[in-house]
């Protein structure tokens, strides 16, 4: 008590010192240059619905209105595209799409409400992607279905396939191929099948119980 | 200067309360970065070939670990050898992760053709699993290359009539005999000893 009779600004010193050091704090914090805007489950749930899917009909409406609500990202390197790309779209190889200035492009068309969309030579070397873009809150990002193999095969009628994701389904009746010949052992391999995940189960139980 | 203590002590409180508000998603720690997660992206390691993985499930490799992501439905009606099976919609449940991050096991997700078991694996690697990969081509591509291989012309190189021939024997070895149930229960005593492995790693906790 004595002590600050004889200096009564220590405290504020003391607080003011304090407010200095949160507010040093919290300047050079490093904050993270991107977020996941959607968390796994919001992502799980976004693929199962098909959302983000630019069907090959959608790009025929697109290249035809040229109306700029869609822009064509080809994420391939530049000696693939220089090969050959879909009219107007631009370059941005993959590994580069998180730059400084492609992240400022990626905004300005996000704020503009432009559907961007990538595409790969097929549509599994774009789905990363695209997924990745979804995560980190880019709603606008699609993924061009079938890719540029699809669009050059098909680059005169692209409105023949509607409503269909292209992809995903299967091929071939896979029991009756594999049935074809063995036919005896197709009710027995099930059920061993499940067997052995029942045991998994257990697995897992022991090592929550030990920690 | 009691006044003075009294707000100090305040102060801090109130400080102390508000970091317990500044707290990291706990549910998936090991989450990549985005920056981290293009990487893997961007990387074509992750695909795996049909005919790696008839090799690896005729020679009985015990590492390697099918997970179909198709629906219960399809893979009841047929699956891969020991393939397990975790619907894409169930991948993020207890049941479907604890198939994922299993030391020393090769995860291959697989589904008709590719993109379904893509998607598995993009949503795997940001939750921070490693040894998780694709088949590429799927099912589909089993058919076409193992079930059903196409003779090369006779101007290919030697190479591709041997790889002809390993996908005509892998072929025969899925469809043919009895064959197929001698796998299935050695296959089975491989995977407990695998159940052993865990149970040692979770005593040391």
């Amino acid at each position: 008590m004595h002590v600050h009779e004889r200096n009564p600004k220590r405290t504020l010193i003391t607080i003011l010192l304090f407010a200095l050091v949160i507010v040093f704090g919290w300047i050079t914090m490093k904050k993270p240059r991107f977020k996941y805007a959607l968390t796994p489950q919001q992502t799980v749930d976004m693929v199962i619905n098909h959302q983000g899917c630019f069907h090959p009909f959608e790009l025929d409406k697109a290249l035809k209105s040229k109306s700029g609500d869609v822009v064509l990202i080809d994420i391939r390197n530049s000696f693939d595209y220089a090969k050959g790309h879909i009219p107007n779209a631009l370059n941005i190889t993959a590994t580069k799409l998180l730059e400084e200035e492609n992240i400022k492009q990626l905004d300005n068309w996000k704020k503009n409400s432009v559907k961007v969309v990538f595409y790969h030579d097929d549509q599994l070397q774009a789905n990363g992607t695209w997924m990745l873009f979804r995560q980190i809150g880019y709603s606008n990002a699609y993924v061009l279905l079938g890719g540029y193999e699809y669009y050059t095969l098909n680059k005169n009628n692209l409105t023949k396939e509607k409503g269909t994701c292209l992809k995903g389904s299967p091929g071939y009746d896979f029991a009756e191929v594999a049935k074809k010949s063995a036919s005896a052992d197709a009710g027995a391999a099930p059920q061993v099948k499940k067997k052995v995940k029942i045991r998994r189960k257990k697995k897992a139980k022991t090592a929550s119980g030990g920690c | 200067m009691n006044k003075n203590y009294l707000f100090l002590t305040l102060l801090m409180l109130l400080l102390a309360v508000g970091t317990l508000f500044i707290h990291k998603d706990e549910t998936f720690a090991n989450q990549l970065k985005p920056e981290e997660l293009l990487r893997e992206i961007t990387q074509p390691s992750r695909y795996v070939t049909t005919d790696q993985i008839a090799k690896m499930i005729i020679e009985k490799d015990p590492t390697l670990e099918l997970i179909d992501v198709r629906p219960a439905d399809e893979y009841n009606k047929f699956s891969l050898p020991d393939a397990v099976n975790v619907p894409l919609k169930d991948i993020l449940t207890p049941e479907g992760q604890e198939n994922l991050g299993i030391e020393d096991m090769y995860a291959v997700f697989y589904s008709n053709d590719d993109i379904m078991a893509d998607q598995a694996w993009v949503i795997s690697k940001r939750l921070g699993y490693n040894n998780i990969y694709v088949l590429k081509g799927g099912l589909n591509r089993w058919v076409e290359t193992i079930i059903r291989p196409v003779e090369p012309p006779e101007t290919a190189s030697e190479t591709e009539f041997e790889l002809y021939q390993f996908r005509k024997a892998a072929g025969v070895y899925f469809t043919g005999g009895t064959q197929i149930n001698d796998t299935g229960v050695k296959k089975t005593k491989v995977k407990v000893r695998r159940k052993k492995k865990a149970k040692t790693a979770s005593g040391g906790c």
